[in-house]
């Protein structure tokens, strides 16, 4: 059930992980991999601890008090909990989109260069370059061209994260986790997302959360399902998407989709 | 019986307000009344003289002055230093509630004590005499708290979604204190400081040892030994000696100037108040 992928470029792994708010397990024995250009699904119920998983993969988890996490995450093979990683580079190479669009309070040319002006010396070109090219890769140059220096709190929710997926490519991720981030979105945007994620999995692995299972089934390469089993979240089925969607083996699983059908 | 309860709150509430606007409009009004004909050009550009008899407050409103600027310098960045330590770097939540709970001490503290404080620690330890820098460190002091709670306030209403978005990007924890904290706290700062300074604006207690004298000084040259003029010294020195007339209605003008310039710092903290309470709602 939780085969490995042999003969694929892993990019992220994690091994036997456990997560804890102060005493209580909320998740254990997480052992997943995501490989080289492909689209990992996180599915399941709410209040597995989806959310909370992602948040381990770039150690974004420590900003909640009292989260304690064990076990093994591994980023091209090193642990990203080794004492020698500055967790600041480890989060602009793992970056994040969350459920809903968080733009800051500045312009729109501000918000994609939010992090890469910070991260690493750029000049007026090469920031007017990025700013062009990574709103182009997200389908938004078109849109706000001619307002690059109006706040970026007027465009709608689905250009906002349409945005905020620019600016978190903008500091060159290798891997890209997204927390649910059609949630919020009309049909419209999703379909926007969606085919962008397709077209950017090439360039990065994705980790995509989501409860959406039309869009985790037609976008994710494989899904990783996770259930509350005794209480704790856990992975209780992972494959290939189609695999495991068309053949569900685990109990909680079915009834989840039974839920979700049903709903 | 529920509707004659709400009839009965508003009414005690409608009373209540309606006892502070008479409270306030009366003092606003009394102070008015005695001190507006002192009121001229001159009496802001002329300095005193006979004995505050005659003559106007320069001096004292430039000492008032120097003395508020230097408070803010000195407590503006302690204050924004407090609450980024109590947002950012304190990750023990009793740690976090021990500080605020110094800040509300330290808030409640008569002034008085932060005077006998600069006495012996300016005045005489660091040998200062009565100066301008000792009596604006100990308004910084009596300030800090109040500065420093706003500017947390602030902080506090910052979504914690901005702080995880910019974590996110692999920004370091100075660099988002920067970029998101302090970028959207400085009108906390702002805000903070007026409120503040119009409370330190007025206080006599702090600066009577450490900073001012009645008369005799113009602008400082030096540190040691260079006290300045001050608005509620010069109100304190005359309301002891106001046998005169005039004496009287240069305090009286005083008094309303000094309300003048605290009214105007607290309004001018009000927006920045408004918006943050906005902000809060979102």
């Amino acid at each position: 059930m939780f085969e490995n992928i042999p003969c694929k470029n892993i990019v992220l792994e994690t091994l036997n992980l456990e997560v804890q708010v102060r005493e209580r397990t909320i998740l254990q024995n997480i052992s997943l991999q995501v490989a080289s250009g492909e689209i990992l699904g996180i599915i399941g119920p709410s209040g597995a601890g989806k959310s909370t998983l992602l948040r381990c993969f770039n150690r974004l988890s420590e900003l909640t008090p009292g989260l304690r996490v064990r076990g093994e995450v591994r980023l091209m093979g090193s642990s990203i909990y080794a004492p020698e990683l500055d967790v600041n580079v480890l989060r602009a190479r793992v970056g994040m989109l969350f459920q809903e669009p968080v733009v800051f309070p500045v312009d729109i040319r501000e918000n994609v260069l939010f992090g890469a002006r910070r991260l690493r010396k750029l000049s007026k070109g090469e920031q007017d370059e990025l700013v062009e090219s990574k709103l182009r890769e997200v389908a938004l140059w078109e849109e706000v061209r001619d307002r690059l220096k109006q706040p970026a709190a007027k465009l709608s929710v689905g250009q906002q994260q349409r945005l905020c997926l620019a600016r978190t490519l903008a500091v060159r991720p290798e891997v890209l986790l997204m927390d649910e981030p059609t949630s919020a979105l009309d049909p419209r945007s999703t379909s926007a997302i969606e085919e962008l994620l397709l077209e950017m999995k090439s360039r990065h692995s994705i980790v995509l959360v989501t409860h959406n299972l039309r869009q985790a089934r037609q976008i994710s390469d494989r899904v990783a399902v996770v259930c509350l089993r005794n209480g704790v979240g856990q992975i209780v089925e992972q494959g290939d998407s189609a695999a495991v969607f068309n053949a569900p083996s685990a109990p909680e699983f079915r009834d989840y989709l039974g839920q979700a059908s049903g709903m | 019986m529920r509707r004659g309860l709400d009839i009965v709150m508003g009414c005690v509430a409608g009373g209540c307000l309606l006892a502070c606007l008479t409270i306030s409009t009366g003092l606003v009004w009394s102070i008015a009344r005695r001190g507006w004909g002192a009121l001229s050009f001159s009496f802001f550009t002329e300095q005193i003289a006979l004995v505050g008899a005659s003559g106007g407050i320069f001096w004292n409103l430039v000492g008032t002055t120097v003395l508020l600027s230097t408070a803010f310098l000195a407590c503006a960045p302690l204050a924004v230093s407090l609450a980024l330590m109590e947002r950012v770097w304190l990750r023990s939540e009793s740690m976090k509630k021990a500080l605020r709970l110094g800040l509300y001490t330290a808030n409640g503290l008569p002034s008085i004590v932060f005077g006998l404080f600069g006495f012996l620690v300016f005045v005489q330890w660091c040998g200062w005499g009565k100066s301008w820098l000792a009596g604006g460190l100990v308004l910084a002091m009596s300030m800090l708290p109040t500065v420093t709670l706003v500017v947390l306030e602030r902080m506090a209403a910052i979504p914690q979604r901005y702080i995880a978005a910019a974590t996110g990007l692999g920004l370091s924890q100075s660099q988002v204190a920067w970029a998101v904290l302090l970028k959207q706290s400085w009108g906390g700062l702002i805000s903070g400081s007026l409120l503040g300074l119009a409370r330190a604006a007025g206080e006599t207690a702090p600066i009577m040892f450490t900073a001012t004298i009645f008369a005799g000084v113009t602008f400082p040259k030096g540190v040691v030994e260079n006290p300045v003029l001050t608005l509620p010294y010069h109100i304190f020195i005359l309301a002891q000696d106001s046998f005169a007339a005039g004496v009287e209605t240069k305090m009286w003008g005083t008094a309303l100037v000094l309300l003048g310039l605290v009214f105007s710092m607290s309004v001018a903290a009000l927006p920045s108040r408004l918006y943050l309470h906005e902000e809060s709602d979102v």
